[in-house]
């Protein structure tokens, strides 16, 4: 059986994959702090006990797009996004630290400051506690003050500090829960160092770094690629059919 | 069969649910007291098809491995109190909240609910209730034979009576404030429930303690913004129609493999 087959099969194969991903970044146009997914595609010889002279398509997901994303005005004072490179510290389900730029924040009756997605926003130490408040601002480095209830404009008081990181982007990775871990890093080990340098703007929240125009295109593209990987399936499929047909005509 | 399929689905269901929000939000546009509600979208669980650092020969690691997300969730849809404008209306009876802080309204079931829609009427034994005809809690009972209703800032109502000089208190409206509003369940009606994620109501005296004091004779305004509104929907629909052209797309892949192997 020619192998070309198998190769073009492959092929077809990885261009649904990668067709996945690139709907999955589309699908995501319109969420928080979305961090678009890069696709590319590798030859990866087949090893084995013979000479590797196949090559078969292989899809990966190499890294995700971190540019930032529109900043949208909402006008809600607890809505905070991050202006230029950096990440907002939260709880990951496992309880270790995980990086997201989703900074629509609430707080809940137990005055634990999270994000929409109900992932708890870490400051210096540790989870953000925040005892009630009349008003709440969120100054350019972070800084929380409050109000707090029943006081006067003079009572304002400085709370807490959100962490605030900016680890290599190398060094990142998307975990399957869409949040955004140091690779390698174990349990209990120390997390990235707070940047000082960045800044934070209240009022506006950072919308989905998806590039629609290019995700469409890449989606139509990786049809028409199918399409070809179909078409070489089915020449390889007519070879053989003309192979047998003159071997079965002597 | 192709996964793309049901991912650019769950885009599409979330675009269908932002414009069901935005459309709500646009028919609220006059609804006194309303506040404008967004959708919240979250990344579904990503799968791992190929784990990074796995061999691709006896000694060479893949640098990078295969996760494909499987599309959005809508997480909820949230709540957002900023404060409407101040309609000055003239009425005695039009109350705003400058500030934080909701009314209290008894439910013919005996719970209460909360409101910032301080539209109030009589009803026909002289208690003040809101439009549906629900009494404003704590209850206040208006005399004949009143000529000037006033409110105080810290909702203290006075009547006086038609041929009287000194007027007479007839009690003192209480607001109620949360730590988290947008937890607060949204009932229709400008009404609001208590929940687990509002926290308990903190029941406090307007124009003190942080509460917002009561302006008598004006109406907080719709906080939804129409242009914002308006953007959004265009957002909305093109997202909607980029995620259905990829349906198409992985159709048209399907159809092809069927007539042409």
């Amino acid at each position: 059986m020619d192998r070309a087959l198998y190769i073009a099969m492959s092929g077809a194969k990885q261009n649904v994959v990668s067709q996945t991903a690139h709907s999955n970044n589309l699908a995501n146009a319109s969420t928080t702090g979305f961090r678009s997914d890069y696709t590319q595609s590798r030859a990866q010889p087949v090893f084995g006990d013979h000479f590797p002279s196949r090559a078969f398509a292989m899809a990966e997901r190499p890294a995700s797009d971190f540019r930032q994303g529109p900043l949208q005005e909402t006008g809600r004072q607890m809505d905070v996004a991050i202006e230029g490179p950096g990440w907002f510290v939260v709880q990951g389900a496992d309880g270790e630290e995980a990086y997201t730029r989703a900074g629509d924040l609430s707080v809940d009756p137990q005055g634990r400051l999270m994000n929409a997605r109900g992932l708890q926003i870490m400051g210096d130490g540790g989870p953000i506690i925040i005892p009630p408040f009349e008003t709440i601002e969120f100054a350019k480095d972070g800084t929380i003050s409050i109000r707090p209830q029943g006081e006067g404009a003079e009572a304002v008081a400085e709370v807490v500090q959100i962490r605030l990181v900016n680890p290599d982007g190398k060094t990142l990775e998307k975990g399957t829960d869409g949040l955004f871990r140091i690779r390698g890093r174990q349990p209990g080990d120390p997390g990235a160092n707070v940047d000082p340098n960045m800044s934070v703007v209240s009022g506006f929240v950072e919308g989905s770094n998806v590039n629609a125009v290019t995700e469409l295109t890449q989606v139509l593209a990786m049809n028409r690629q199918y399409e070809m990987q179909i078409k070489l399936m089915k020449a390889a499929d007519e070879n053989g059919a003309a192979a047998t047909q003159l071997l079965s005509a002597q | 069969m192709h996964t793309a399929l049901w991912v650019s689905k769950s885009g599409l269901e979330a675009q269908d649910l932002a414009l069901t929000v935005v459309s709500n939000n646009l028919a609220n546009v006059s609804t006194t007291g309303f506040k404008k509600d967004r959708p919240v979208f979250e990344d579904l669980l990503y799968q791992i098809q190929r784990q990074p650092g796995a061999n691709s020969s006896a000694d060479t690691r893949l640098p990078s491995g295969l996760q494909v997300g499987t599309g959005v969730r809508t997480a909820g849809t949230q709540k957002v109190f900023t404060t409407g404008s101040m309609q000055p209306t003239d009425q005695p009876l039009d109350m705003a909240v400058n500030g934080r802080g909701f009314f209290q309204i008894q439910m013919p079931d005996g719970t209460l609910s909360y409101t910032r829609d301080g539209t109030f009427h009589i009803n026909a034994e002289g208690t003040i209730v809101n439009v549906n005809g629900y009494v404003l809690e704590p209850q206040i009972d208006i005399p004949e034979l009143t000529n000037q209703l006033t409110i105080s800032k810290d909702g203290i109502v006075q009547a006086t009576l038609f041929g009287e000089v000194a007027p007479q208190e007839l009690g003192q409206i209480d607001l109620v404030d949360f730590i988290n509003p947008a937890g607060l369940q949204s009932t229709g009606g400008n009404l609001y429930k208590e929940t687990a994620a509002s926290g308990a109501p903190n029941v406090g005296v307007a124009a003190n303690d942080g509460f917002g004091a009561i302006e008598q004779g004006a109406l907080e305004n719709s906080n939804v913004e129409v242009v914002e509104e308006l953007v959004k929907m265009i957002t909305v629909q093109r997202a909607y129609e980029m995620n259905s052209k990829v349906v198409s797309a992985a159709d048209q892949m399907l159809q092809f493999l069927t007539q042409n192997t």
